[in-house]
């Protein structure tokens, strides 16, 4: 077995006496787009600042790459490409001033670089613009850009959709998967906004006030965690009472039935049931998107 | 140490000093001040009879107490020769050494904690930079402006000094001994203290405000320096001048523990971004 490239067992931190994280652990392996999930305040900054070498815990151990964070910050550092939430851009700079501050910090000489990055992300016409002008969105893409100038092994990103429109969103996580599939970079990204980040991530660490309470794919944590399956067809079948064939059932709409059903195995044989009734023309499970699990999750580490 | 981060990370903070309106201010403002206007007031009250009695009574007991190798103020027969020439030579030299430190504090402050205020302290922290390498950057940011304003001064001075007296004492008489060591030996210790001192008030204060008023306190060895002047207590001399910038020098090696444990990544960021 390999070792996995992102290694924390037992982490506690404390910011003046006042307990952060509380004994997290988790492993990420090479090439995973892992999601950090949690609410606001639940410690998800720190982890990634700890993860970086900036701040150091006070027990537990991680490594990076095979690297200790507070040891061979600077190495980790080097391979490692990082989104802040506040960006952190000089806004009297232009963007393309910005990139280029940074790009000495990396020690990127690759000179085209600048331009690349600036056409990847649609800031090429802006390029001359100070960055305090760009709005939330672009701020965000420069600020992704600057991350990547030195073609990072491994990618954080802290809340990389705050503020960003619908477009800017599908764009960042156009970017993020591409950057996953060409380059095979590692991305660890945080949030608390599920439903953006939930069609990128390949794992999940979920994280509630300072610890982890599970981690897994997505459909480990949906076997462990989906007690029931809420599924909506769309049929032309009425039922006559508000039980089907041994299960819950009650009308959403126009041809619409959600059904209540103890598992996944369940399905082939109502589907069968119905399809004998009637026709049957869609059917889908509405509780197996990634908010509905994290509350499942959260309700039962309560 | 990588000197192209030390280099990336100057040269970016002076491009932000130079675009910034409050640090031009101090930058223009104060040189004009200190290297024209004062001087010119001196040389202009003395020549044309602006002093009072009082006044001259004063400065020519201060004068008799010069050493006996002042042979350039004794060879004055001219009352108002003597008294510019120890104005320019004696008082005004203290006064000027507030330029490099006004400047130096003004600067140093808005780089130190600029960063901070702007958010991008966070993003230097994060970089693959050692923070031995981030405060050189920052106090060569510092001095190379500082000391450019302050040189600018200088020859502004000279030029102002001697254009106002060359007639009156067929001669140059700026720069004089003091002021060669002033510039070359005093006036950049003087900078490194103040900007050291910047360095630390600022990795313990919030704001730039903040830094700034507690930089004030480097000003008191001058107004020491000034007062001492006036009441003839220690009447400056090249080799007076060389201590004190000796004992500026022993001043910087003795902050450099202090910065040396400011060189800490996490605690700076523990203690700095939140």
């Amino acid at each position: 077995m390999t070792a996995a490239f992102i290694q924390v067992d037992d982490v506690h931190k404390s910011f003046d006496g006042r307990p952060v994280l509380n004994g997290m652990s988790f492993t990420v392996e090479e090439g995973a787009i892992v999601g950090l999930l949690g609410p606001n305040g639940c410690g998800k900054t720190t982890m990634i600042r700890l993860l970086n070498g900036v701040i150091e815990q006070n027990s537990g151990s991680m490594s990076v790459a095979g690297m200790n964070p507070l040891a061979d910050g600077d190495d980790i550092r080097r391979i490692s490409g990082i989104v802040t939430e506040g960006a952190g851009l000089y806004h009297d700079m232009s963007a393309v001033d910005n990139l280029k501050f940074f790009s000495k910090l990396y020690q990127v000489k690759d000179k085209s670089r600048v331009r690349e990055l600036l056409e990847l992300f649609d800031l090429t016409e802006h390029a001359n613009k100070p960055a305090g002008t760009f709005s939330t969105g672009m701020k965000k893409r420069l600020a992704l850009a600057k991350a990547l100038l030195h073609k990072p092994k491994l990618l954080f990103l802290d809340e990389p959709t705050n503020g960003l429109d619908p477009e800017g969103i599908r764009l960042v996580m156009k970017s993020l998967l591409e950057l996953n599939e060409r380059d095979g970079t590692t991305i660890f990204l945080c949030s608390h906004v599920l439903h953006q980040i939930e069609t990128v991530c390949s794992t999940y660490i979920f994280m509630d006030k300072g610890r982890t309470i599970v981690t897994g794919t997505r459909s480990m944590i949906e076997n462990r965690y989906m007690k029931s399956v809420e599924l909506v067809v769309e049929t032309g079948m009425l039922p006559a009472g508000d039980r089907y064939a041994g299960y819950p059932v009650r009308k959403e709409g126009l041809n619409r039935l959600r059904f209540s059903l103890p598992g996944k195995d369940a399905i082939p044989a109502l589907l069968r049931q119905i399809l004998a009734d009637n026709w049957v023309h869609s059917a889908e499970i509405v509780n197996r998107d990634l908010e509905s699990l994290y509350f499942e999750v959260r309700k039962e580490h309560a | 140490m990588n000197w192209q981060v030390i280099q990336a990370i100057a040269i970016k903070d002076i491009r932000q000093i130079t675009s910034n309106m409050q640090v031009w201010l101090a930058m223009v403002i104060i040189p004009i001040v200190f290297c024209i206007v004062l001087p010119l007031a001196i040389i202009l009250a003395s020549k044309y009879g602006g002093m009072n009695g009082s006044t001259e009574d004063m400065i020519r007991k201060l004068i008799e107490k010069l050493p006996a190798g002042s042979m350039n103020l004794s060879a004055q027969t001219d009352v108002n020769a003597q008294i510019i020439y120890f104005a320019i030579n004696y008082m005004l030299l203290p006064l000027f050494l507030m330029l490099p430190i006004i400047t130096s504090s003004v600067i140093s402050a808005n780089s130190f904690v600029g960063e901070k205020e702007r958010r991008t302290l966070e993003s230097l922290l994060l970089a693959p930079i050692r923070i031995k390498d981030l405060f050189l950057g920052k106090i060569l940011a510092s001095f190379i402006p500082s000391y450019t304003v302050t040189l600018g001064g200088f020859i502004l001075l000279g030029i102002v000094v001697d254009t106002m007296t060359y007639t009156m004492f067929e001669g140059l008489l700026f720069p004089s001994m003091n002021w060669i060591i002033a510039i070359v030996w005093l006036v950049p210790a003087f900078t490194l203290v103040s900007i050291l001192l910047n360095a630390i008030i600022s990795a313990r204060v919030k704001t730039f405000q903040a830094a700034q008023q507690m930089s004030g306190l480097i000003v008191l060895p001058v107004i020491m320096l000034v007062i001492s002047q006036m009441t003839g207590l220690m009447l400056i001399s090249p080799l007076i001048l060389v201590g004190i910038g000796g004992v500026l020098i022993l001043l910087c090696f003795a902050l450099l523990p202090q910065i040396a444990r400011m060189n800490s990544r996490s605690l700076l960021f523990e203690k700095q971004i939140h």
